[in-house]
């Protein structure tokens, strides 16, 4: 029997519930806190990095990783699982999108493609669901949609438009913030935070965060609420930023070609954190 | 050049490899006696001009011989220089049949003056051409040739041939490498093919426009387009124009540049 | 002669405007020398984008059937239409994917660029190389002729009137030279917000 079937052990409970999943959501509740704040004009993401020994070298950890150039990701839970589904993700970016089209995954695609996976190990014989939530922060170059001369008299166009112009997306263009869980769904959100001070995150960006807010702003308010949750001391060591801003130009590590766009995504350096630390 | 001798399993060694035994097996040994030299030719007639021209490019594979190995040539007139001739032939495909084939019918058109004490007509001109390249029916001058001249009536005459002489008097033809990508454009700007006069109907109802002889420098401007055109796109084209325009007043020969890469 | 590019015959042609592009293909089918159909079309439309097929009929029909579904799958998974920058990449990538045993098909692109509306066309062979080109594509077996009037009667910033003149007298004068194409032919002129197709007769042999 045991050669040749294979049982998930994900199986559900009599009341309905998936208990594995449960359980890798309590294992991301018990994980270091982990936020993400949308802007106007770009995302941040924040984290605390957390060291069991002060002989750990911090600055050769990074706990948010670049997935494509306008693409990063942070993670709560466990953190081996959170590089498998890095290395995951970075392949189908291009698996499933770059080799195809010459071009990087638009945040959703990319963010479906990740829940894919995740929801997969729920479903698959002989793995266990991913222990981490993820907060994956993107930026899409899309299209304004416009309206076309003499369209102004159909509602069904109008319509159309403000229903595309959602914030974020594909058709508009600009940033987008997603969650995804070991269940495999996922969700948007302007802000969110992740962990086990996910609640009094929450609720603090709850009073912090306003309509129209910049970058600088985010990555102050994102400095805020970590303070109210972290264990620690906060200095450039142990926090850890990352950010979806305007391109990079400079990141490219060459000049001279025409049309050439640098990376919007990039983790910030311990003095560029420890910079707005002493501001704050 | 190498490609003329092949033997089916040429390869380089030592001369004591390949020496016969009474054991060796037959060989056989192919003798291929043609080389395309690519380039291309092409001619139209006027109401009382003609005007022949041709890339001096020669190649054999992708190799260029030669930037300046002419492909038109005056047919008769006096002495080694054809001095006073009337006539011109083109020829394009194997460079040395070419040659042969101007220097034959050169001798056959001085032979007839000399005989007959005048000067041999385009259409009579025509059809020797044409016997000459049907004497070798069965091992064939591998060119395709063009003749221009004036006829009796003093109007623009052009004929074209197939390699066995088969032949037509035309208003204009192409030959050659890139005969494929100029006669298109030959039908549509001197016989304007597929124009119509507009308004004149609807679908085949439409009128064609009817061809009418064009202005000589009408004529030299499409030679040149044509072969700027021809020269972007096909690689045996290039190095020099040659061009040659008849008239009554008889033949002024131009060379012009064009792209050398 | 038994080429695969070469048993059904057939043009197209596709050519860069002033703000517009144009696209055009005969309407010949044929076995050889043996016409079968005088009205086989051979540009598809995907959304505002326009692919020409040329080569051998049956892959032209499974080519043009697996890009509807890949792109109609990319539609309703990115909530928009494709560009045809990302077509042409999509069509490459499916040619590669054939590498050692490919479609027998030249396809050609074009459109405009949803961001600025840019003209954009583009070629390929049949196994995915793409030829980006600023003034014209040719592709099928009346490609040299096609080759040489487009040489010819192209030039830059052509309104869509002239465009419509240039490309329809360049593929039917190079049809007519080509016994395996013909029979007529599909021109489509595309511009910002419109796009105009028309069949033109040609001669009829």
């Amino acid at each position: 029997m045991a050669d040749r079937y294979s049982f998930s052990l994900t199986t559900f409970s009599p009341t309905g519930k998936l208990v594995q999943i449960e359980y890798a959501l309590n294992a991301v509740n018990q994980g270091v806190t982990a936020l993400g704040i949308k802007a106007t004009n770009g995302i941040v993401l924040a984290t605390e990095k957390k060291s069991s020994s002060p002989l750990i070298d911090a600055s050769s950890s990074s706990k948010i990783s670049l997935i494509t150039p306008n693409i990063g990701m942070v993670y709560s839970g466990m953190g081996p699982d959170y590089r498998v589904l890095v290395d995951k993700a970075r392949k189908v970016t291009h698996t499933n999108y770059k080799r195809i089209y010459n071009e990087y995954p638009p945040t959703r695609i990319l963010v479906q493609d990740v829940a894919r996976v995740m929801q997969e190990a729920t479903q698959s014989g002989g793995v266990r669901p991913y222990g981490v939530s993820l907060l994956i922060a993107g930026w899409d170059d899309g299209i304004e949609p416009e309206t076309k001369a003499g369209e102004d008299a159909e509602p069904e166009a109008e319509k159309l438009a403000v229903k595309s112009g959602k914030t974020g997306g594909i058709l508009k263009g600009g940033p987008s913030l997603y969650q995804v869980d070991p269940s495999g769904s996922y969700f948007p959100w302007k802000a969110t935070a992740i962990g086990k001070s996910a609640t009094s995150a929450k609720t603090f960006l709850e009073k912090r965060y306003t309509e129209g807010l910049e970058l600088e702003d985010a990555i102050h308010i994102a400095l805020l609420t970590l303070k109210e949750t972290i264990e620690g001391e906060m200095n450039g060591e142990t926090v850890e930023i990352g950010i979806v801003g305007p391109p990079e130009d400079k990141l490219l590590g060459y000049e001279g070609v025409e049309g050439a766009v640098g990376p919007r995504f990039r983790v910030l350096s311990s003095q560029e954190v420890e910079d707005y630390l002493t501001n704050l | 050049m190498a490609g003329m001798f092949a033997g089916p399993q040429e390869m380089m060694g030592y001369s004591f490899n390949t020496a016969p035994t009474s054991a060796s097996e037959p060989r056989q040994h192919s003798f291929y006696p043609y080389t395309d030299n690519g380039g291309s030719t092409l001619g139209i007639s006027g109401a009382d001009f003609t005007i022949m021209a041709g890339d001096t490019r020669s190649t054999s594979g992708y190799s260029i011989n030669s930037r300046h190995v002419p492909k038109l040539f005056l047919i008769g007139g006096e002495g080694p220089k054809n001095k006073g001739a009337r006539i011109v032939l083109s020829v394009v495909g194997f460079a040395a049949d070419g040659d042969a084939l101007k220097e034959k019918l050169d001798k056959e058109v001085k032979m007839y003056k000399y005989q007959h004490g005048k000067p041999m007509t385009v259409s009579a001109c025509a059809q020797r051409l044409s016997h000459i390249l049907y004497n070798k029916r069965f091992f064939p001058y591998y060119v395709h040739a063009i003749l221009g001249g004036i006829d009796e009536e003093g109007k623009g005459a052009l004929y074209s041939y197939d390699p066995v002489g088969s032949y037509e008097r035309e208003q204009c033809r192409a030959a050659g490498a890139a005969s494929s990508l100029i006669m298109p454009f030959l039908d549509n700007q001197v016989n304007f093919k597929n124009h119509h006069i507009p308004g004149s109907g609807e679908g085949h109802d439409l009128k064609p426009v009817v061809a009418t002889p064009l202005p000589k420098e009408t004529v030299i401007e499409l030679v040149r387009d044509a072969f700027t055109s021809a020269v972007e796109r096909h690689i045996e084209v290039g190095d020099g124009l040659q061009m040659m325009i008849l008239t009554k007043d008889g033949v002024e020969e131009q060379l012009l540049p064009l792209k050398k890469d | 002669m038994s080429s695969p590019f070469s048993i059904n015959g057939g043009a197209a042609v596709a050519m860069v405007g002033k703000d517009c592009v144009a696209i055009a293909c005969d309407l010949r089918l044929g076995l050889q020398s043996l016409t079968v159909s005088n009205n086989y079309p051979k540009i598809f439309p995907y959304g505002d984008v326009y692919l020409g097929l040329t080569g051998l009929a049956t892959d032209i029909s499974t080519v043009s059937d697996l890009l509807r579904y890949k792109v109609n799958m990319y539609r309703l998974r990115e909530e928009r239409a494709i560009s045809p920058q990302t077509l042409a990449n999509l069509v490459s990538s499916s040619l590669y994917e054939r590498r050692f045993g490919p479609y027998f098909v030249s396809p050609v692109i074009a459109g405009l660029n949803h961001k600025d509306g840019k003209p954009f066309i583009c070629g390929f062979d049949s196994i995915g190389c793409i030829d980006f080109a600023k003034d014209f594509i040719v592709s099928g077996t009346a490609s040299d002729q096609l080759f040489g009037m487009c040489e010819g009667l192209w030039e830059p910033d052509l309104g869509p009137d002239e465009l419509f003149e240039t490309i329809s007298q360049a593929l039917l004068s190079a049809v007519d030279r080509d016994a395996l194409s013909g029979w007529g032919a599909h021109v489509y002129i595309i511009e910002k917000d419109k796009v105009t197709k028309r069949l033109l007769k040609g001669r009829q042999d």
